[in-house]
Parts: C-alpha cells; sequence; structure tokens
C-alpha cells in the first residue's frame, strides 16, 4: 500500500518522481516477480526440497530402525544371558543331583556287596557248619563203630543192640567232656 | 520509438564509450527503461527474466537425474539450499520455514542471481541508441525502484496472510494492540493506552518495513553500479575495465550481503509476527 502511495506520489511528479515508480510498471514487475516465484517454486525448490525431504524421511527411517535394531539386540542379549544363567542352573542342579545319584548308587552298591558278601559269609559258615556236623556225626558213627567192635573183641562176646548204644553213649560222653 | 526505429546497436566494453558513441556525457539513470514501445517491459525485467531462466536451467539439469546419493550438479544445488533451508530454519523454526521457504529461497536466489548478473560485460553497456539517447537492452534488475518495490510489496501481502493465518485475525490485532504481561486492576487500566499507542507505532513500522527493504536494496546495487560506471568512465576504452576492477570484488561481496539481508529482515519480519514457540507444531 505504501509502496503504490509512493508511486501515486511519483507520478504525480513528488520526490519519488525520478525514480520512475510507475504504476504500470510496479503492477508488471509485481506480475512478473509472483510468475518467476512460482516458476522457480515449481521447477528450482520443488524437486529439490522432495529429494531432500525423502532423504530426511529415510535418514529417520533408518535412525528409526537402528533404534528398532539396538533394541532388539538388547532383548536378544538379555533373553541369552537368562537362558545361559537357566541353563548354568540347571547344569548345576543336573551335577548335583549326578553327585547325589552316583553317591546313592554307590552306597547301594556297597550295600548290595557288603550284603552279598554276608550272605556268601552265612552261607559259607552254614555249609562249614554242615559239614562239620556231619564229619562229627561220621566220625562218632565211626568211632561207635570201633568202640562196639573194639569192645567184643576184648570181650568175646556178642553185644546187644542194648550194649552197643549203651557203650556208644559212654563212649562219646567221655570224648566230648 | 519502436523496437524497429533502433538505430546502431552499440556493443562496446564499457559505458563511457558507449555514451560517447551516442554523443552525450552519460550519466546511468535512476530509472529502467522500456526496452519495447508500448509495453511496461523494462530493461531490467528483462534481466530478471534471464535470471530465472539461468535458475531453472541450472535447477533442471541439477535434478533431471535425482538420485538418493547425489553427485555433481544435484550435490551444489542440494548444498545451496539445504544450506540455506537450514539456516533459515534456525531462525524462523521448522513449521514456518516448511511455509515460507518457497519465498525466502526464490528472493534470495533470485536476488543474488540478479546481482551477479548485473556484473556481467554487457550488461548496460549493449543497447541502442534512439533519438541521440541511449538505452541499455540489459541493466541490473535490483537497480531499479519498480522491482525492488514488487518483491517488498509481495513479502508485504504474504506477511499479512502468514500473520492472520498463524495468529487469526484476532490474535493478529492482539499481537499488536494487546498489553503484554499480566496486569491487574488500575495498572492494566493504565496500560491499555500506553499499548494502543505502541500498537499504532508498529502499524507504522510495518507500513515502513516494505519502504525500507525496497530503498535499502535499490540504494545499494544501483549505488555500486553508478560507483562502477563512473569509475570505467575514469580511463580510455582499451583500459575502462581497470579503475574498476578491484571493486568488482567489492560487488560481489554487497551482491551477495544485499540478498541475504532481504531475505532475513523478511525472516525476521516473519519470526516477529508468528513466532509462538515452534515446539507446539
Amino acid at each position: 500500500m505504501m509502496t503504490y502511495l509512493a508511486a501515486a506520489a511519483a507520478e504525480a511528479g513528488g520526490p519519488l518522481a525520478p525514480f520512475k515508480v510507475h504504476g504500470a510498471l510496479l503492477t508488471a514487475q509485481v506480475v512478473n516477480v509472483i510468475i518467476v516465484f512460482l516458476v522457480l517454486k515449481k521447477f528450482a525448490f520443488g524437486p529439490i526440497q522432495q529429494m531432500l525431504e525423502q532423504r530426511r524421511q529415510r535418514i529417520a527411517e533408518g535412525e528409526e530402525k537402528l533404534k528398532r535394531i539396538e533394541k532388539q539386540l538388547a532383548e536378544s542379549e538379555e533373553t541369552t544371558r537368562a537362558a545361559i544363567e537357566k541353563a548354568n542352573e540347571e547344569a548345576v542342579r543336573l551335577i548335583h543331583e549326578a553327585k547325589e545319584g552316583a553317591h546313592a548308587f554307590s552306597e547301594q552298591k556297597a550295600q548290595e556287596a557288603i550284603s552279598q558278601a554276608q550272605q556268601i559269609l552265612a552261607k559259607a559258615e552254614a555249609v562249614a557248619q554242615a559239614d562239620r556236623e556231619r564229619l562229627s556225626s561220621e566220625l562218632k558213627r565211626e568211632f561207635g563203630r570201633l568202640v562196639v567192635a573194639t569192645t567184643a573183641q576184648v570181650t568175646g562176646k556178642i553185644l546187644t543192640p542194648e550194649d552197643q548204644k549203651r557203650i556208644n553213649e559212654d563212649a562219646l560222653s567221655k570224648v566230648e567232656a | 520509438m519502436r523496437l524497429s526505429a533502433i538505430v546502431p546497436i552499440v556493443m562496446l566494453t564499457g559505458l563511457a564509450p558507449a555514451a560517447q558513441a551516442a554523443g552525450e556525457g552519460h550519466v546511468m539513470p535512476l530509472y529502467a527503461e522500456p526496452v519495447w514501445d508500448g509495453l511496461p517491459i523494462t530493461n531490467s525485467m528483462v534481466m530478471t527474466w534471464v535470471a530465472t531462466l539461468l535458475i531453472i536451467a541450472f535447477s533442471w539439469l541439477a535434478t533431471k537425474r535425482m538420485t538418493l546419493v547425489p553427485a555433481g550438479l544435484q550435490n551444489l544445488a542440494e548444498w545451496m539450499v539445504e544450506s540455506l533451508y537450514t539456516f533459515l530454519e534456525g531462525l524462523i523454526g521448522h513449521h514456518m520455514v516448511k511455509r515460507t521457504f518457497w519465498f525466502l529461497g526464490s528472493i534470495f536466489f533470485l536476488i543474488i542471481t540478479v546481482n551477479y548478473l548485473g556484473l556481467f560485460p554487457g550488461v548496460g553497456t549493449v543497447g541502442r541508441v534512439d533519438d541521440g539517447h541511449y538505452i541499455p537492452f540489459l541493466r541490473g534488475g535490483n537497480a531499479d525502484l519498480n522491482m525492488t518495490a514488487a518483491m517488498a510489496l509481495l513479502f508485504a501481502v504474504l506477511w499479512f496472510y502468514w500473520a492472520i493465518a498463524e495468529n487469526g485475525f484476532k490474535g493478529f490485532m492482539a499481537h499488536i494492540f494487546a498489553p503484554k504481561g499480566s496486569f491487574k486492576g488500575l495498572m492494566m487500566a493504565m496500560m491499555v493506552p500506553v499499548f494502543l499507542f505502541v500498537g499504532v507505532l508498529e502499524v507504522i513500522s510495518i507500513m515502513i518495513r516494505p519502504v525500507a527493504l525496497t530503498f535499502r536494496l535499490y540504494g545499494n546495487i544501483y549505488g555500486g553500479e553508478q560507483t562502477l560506471e563512473k569509475l570505467m568512465a575514469l580511463a580510455p576504452a582499451p583500459f575502462s575495465f581497470a579503475p574498476a576492477l578491484p571493486f568488482m570484488f567489492v560487488e560481489l561481496l554487497v551482491g551477495f550481503v544485499q540478498a541475504l539481508v532481504f531475505t532475513l529482515l523478511c525472516a525476521i519480519f516473519i519470526k516477529l509476527i508468528c513466532d509462538h514457540g515452534d515446539e507446539h507444531h
């Protein structure tokens, strides 16, 4: 408005008259500048700004992706760390259980061995006892037969079964004593 | 004067010889001149078109085979656009830069390209002589008050649009006239007229802004071109470039600084009215 007032003043021969600020020229320049600006907006700044914006978006997307990847990496590291920790705990538990199992097994096997040894020993003792008893009874029987035979030869008489039994018992009681 | 009535085309290395060819002591006029009779097309306007075509050609070459991994011209174009975008983003915030960059970027690149094109040989020195009056085909685009005023005017309109779109009409008016701070009771009653007066001053300041933008850019560029022209006139034709040569480097700096100043001021004016904490968007 001020400029147009100045143009009017210049046309009327005011102090701006030497500059020839003329209404028609000024309007033509305004139209000219508007066209120039619109053309520059479309052909000069439009494509460049679009490209800059596109690049800015890509950079922003890249940064966003980077943040997401960093977050995922941190989560993954945390998951891995937790898994390793869990695996370690599990391994320690298994080792402990294995140790306990091995100890129990070894104990059991030792007990079994002891038990078997005792059984073997008992069996051996029983067999020995039976052998001793068998030998003893055989010995007694042989001893009795010898005593009876000897007595019959010394005395020269035929011994009755009651005599034989009495002599045997008497001889055995003396031997055992 | 009609185009068909073009007298000899002057194609010389300096404007002083051109002026001599035209048979007069030449002074660069304060205004741009129409290159065709009857049409409001001035030599500065043609310069703006040339600059626009160059920017579009560069953009087309840079963006015709765009790849996500930039190389060559695409890399350069992206670096220029992204640097300005990031710089302005730091100033007016992500939300507003997204909304206004098409304008601020266009302003910056158009002004700097037009300024630098004005330093090329042939600008202001190739033209026609009509009725003893020399008219160059090309003139520094920003050495025309109509051009700088057109840009400032367009900014003023867009500034109002963005201000109202961001704040709402009520918020926009409150931003200018409402008391800032938390006053109560008598203090509030006392502060209302103060802030109304401050609001009036603010309105005047807002109306002055496009005028200041217009004359700052025009003054710097016209002054630079006038300086170069006068310096070139100090030496005879084959050596007329010599006195002006050191100042060409200064003009390279001025061309960049003025483009940056215009863009920065536009951005700051936008920030002043639209700033309400970018983090909320």
